[in-house]
């Protein structure tokens, strides 16, 4: 049972994670690879809890890094600025 | 002068040291401040360090914690990978409560704890936020994250009095001298920010929601991507992502019901409200707050069902009992009652529900401190995503 459906232009790239990622309810993240995603993989875990989403995608745009690169644009980890 | 100066700085010192608290739930970031990364499914009673005045209010976000003292000082815990607690660096998280020291010169009255940022509200109105500023809902005008409190100059000529932080957007109650005026910003893709009929994906200034400007609005709300606000009539407006049956909505819908609501609390699949008469409603959810199901995740899809519609359901299993506070975390929900019993009721995967367990319940059930509340005491329970605290008070005799 997915717990929601969650476009991949909603989900954050964690560098740290090396994962694109999502809030869980549980306070973790849901978490993707690239690699799952070139795969077709389209379930996104959590490594806290057993819940999961389907993450909706189109597969060809991770088939290469290039294109996914052109065609994606997740919102970009911003750099944290110190005061 | 000076003793008396003295003795009533014992008396609060007193309080503080008498103040008890406890937290349950999942642990995964050291939000429940335990010391520990570990979930507990029952309360654990905090060893807090010595405070100068007791703690007045929590805010619980995704996995962190904000805790305000009656004295104006902060404290933060938990998560702190994207600089939402405040302290001035980017920690992985923080075990134990520690001063945000930057606010110091402030005494803080509000505080407001999102998925991964932070706000602060000051008894001369100003706003503070920091954390997580990717989608704008930090409101400074750009997209950058922050870890230390910064304050909001969009309002440098009004008055905060209130605040409330979602999953990625931000609300702002302005007391005005004759209107208070609600500002959304942050992300507003599934409406939550209220402020246009328009999609809007997201926005890093402050907008004036103008669908509430002529109603006297006294509090609002926000968590996941919903937002709701309560006029002093007792009116509940609700905007954002739709709940079980329930259509999307781009601008504050007055939700239609005979009733008058003193307070409204959000998770991220279901809305709770008190009345001023002690009755609790729900909004949404599956099995009256349990973990919303797939099933009626689509069906909300398929929904022609407007928000002012809403299907409101008492709450559960009370018999009668007038209910004092309700408050909602992602997926669970808590309550107090007039006699003092802390009840809970969800997802209780984590042990969010304090009951000794990981299951999930329908109604909401009496959870044991462990210990006895004395004559001059009341409790308070607050939600994070997957976290309970609670916390003793000085006994309120309006409340009860």
């Amino acid at each position: 049972m997915s717990y929601d459906d969650v476009e991949i232009e909603d989900m954050e790239w964690n560098e740290e994670l090396q994962a694109y990622t999502y809030p869980c309810p549980c306070g973790d993240l849901f978490q993707i690879t690239k690699e799952d995603l070139k795969l077709g993989e389209e379930i996104a875990r959590c490594p806290s809890c057993s819940l999961y989403i389907t993450v909706i995608y189109n597969m060809e745009d991770f088939l290469d890094d290039q294109n996914s690169k052109k065609n994606l644009e997740p919102p970009k980890q911003q750099a944290v600025t110190v005061a | 002068m000076e003793e008396d100066d003295r003795r009533e700085k014992e008396k609060v010192k007193e309080k503080a040291e008498t103040q008890r608290i406890w937290s349950w739930g999942a642990g995964t970031d050291g939000q429940l401040g335990t010391g520990s990364l570990q979930d507990h499914t029952l309360p654990q009673l905090l060893r807090l360090p010595s405070l100068p005045s007791p703690i007045s209010s929590l805010a619980c976000g995704g996995a962190h914690v904000i805790a305000l003292t009656s004295g104006g000082k902060v404290l933060t815990w938990g998560r702190g990978s994207s600089g939402q607690l405040g302290h001035g660096d980017v920690v992985s998280y923080v075990l134990n409560p520690k001063p945000v020291t930057s606010l110091d010169n402030y005494f803080i009255t509000h505080g407001s704890a999102g998925w991964s940022h932070s706000a602060f509200v000051s008894d001369n109105g100003r706003l503070f936020t920091c954390g997580d500023g990717s989608f704008g809902q930090l409101g400074h005008g750009d997209y950058t994250s922050h870890c230390s409190p910064f304050r909001v100059s969009s309002f440098v000529d009004h008055f905060v009095s209130q605040v409330a932080c979602g999953m990625r957007h931000s609300l702002v109650l302005l007391k005005g001298s004759s209107v208070n005026q609600v500002y959304g910003f942050g992300s507003g893709k599934r409406g939550q920010l209220g402020i246009s009929r328009d999609k809007i994906k997201s926005i890093c200034v402050p907008e004036v929601i103008r669908e509430l400007e002529d109603k006297e609005i006294v509090e609002i709300a926000a968590s996941g991507d919903h937002s709701a606000a309560i006029s002093v009539d007792g009116h509940l407006h609700m905007w954002g992502r739709g709940f079980k049956g329930v259509a999307d909505s781009h601008y504050p819908q007055r939700l239609i019901s005979s009733l008058r609501f003193a307070k409204a609390t959000l998770g991220w699949n279901h809305a709770l409200a008190l009345t001023g008469e002690g009755e609790g409603f729900m909004v949404g959810g599956n099995h009256l707050g349990v973990l919303t199901d797939p099933q009626s995740l689509n069906s909300a899809k398929q929904s022609t069902v407007n928000m002012k519609e809403a299907n409101l359901e008492k709450i559960p299993g009370l018999d009668g009992v007038k209910i004092v506070d309700v408050v909602a975390g992602a997926e669970h929900s808590a309550l107090v009652t007039e006699k003092r019993e802390i009840k809970t009721w969800g997802w209780g995967e984590h042990g969010q529900l304090g009951l000794g367990d990981t299951c999930d319940q329908t109604s909401p059930l009496t959870l044991s401190l462990g210990c006895e509340l004395n004559e001059a005491e009341s409790i308070r329970v607050f939600c994070g995503s997957g976290f309970t605290f609670a916390l003793t008070m000085p006994y309120d005799p309006s409340l009860h």
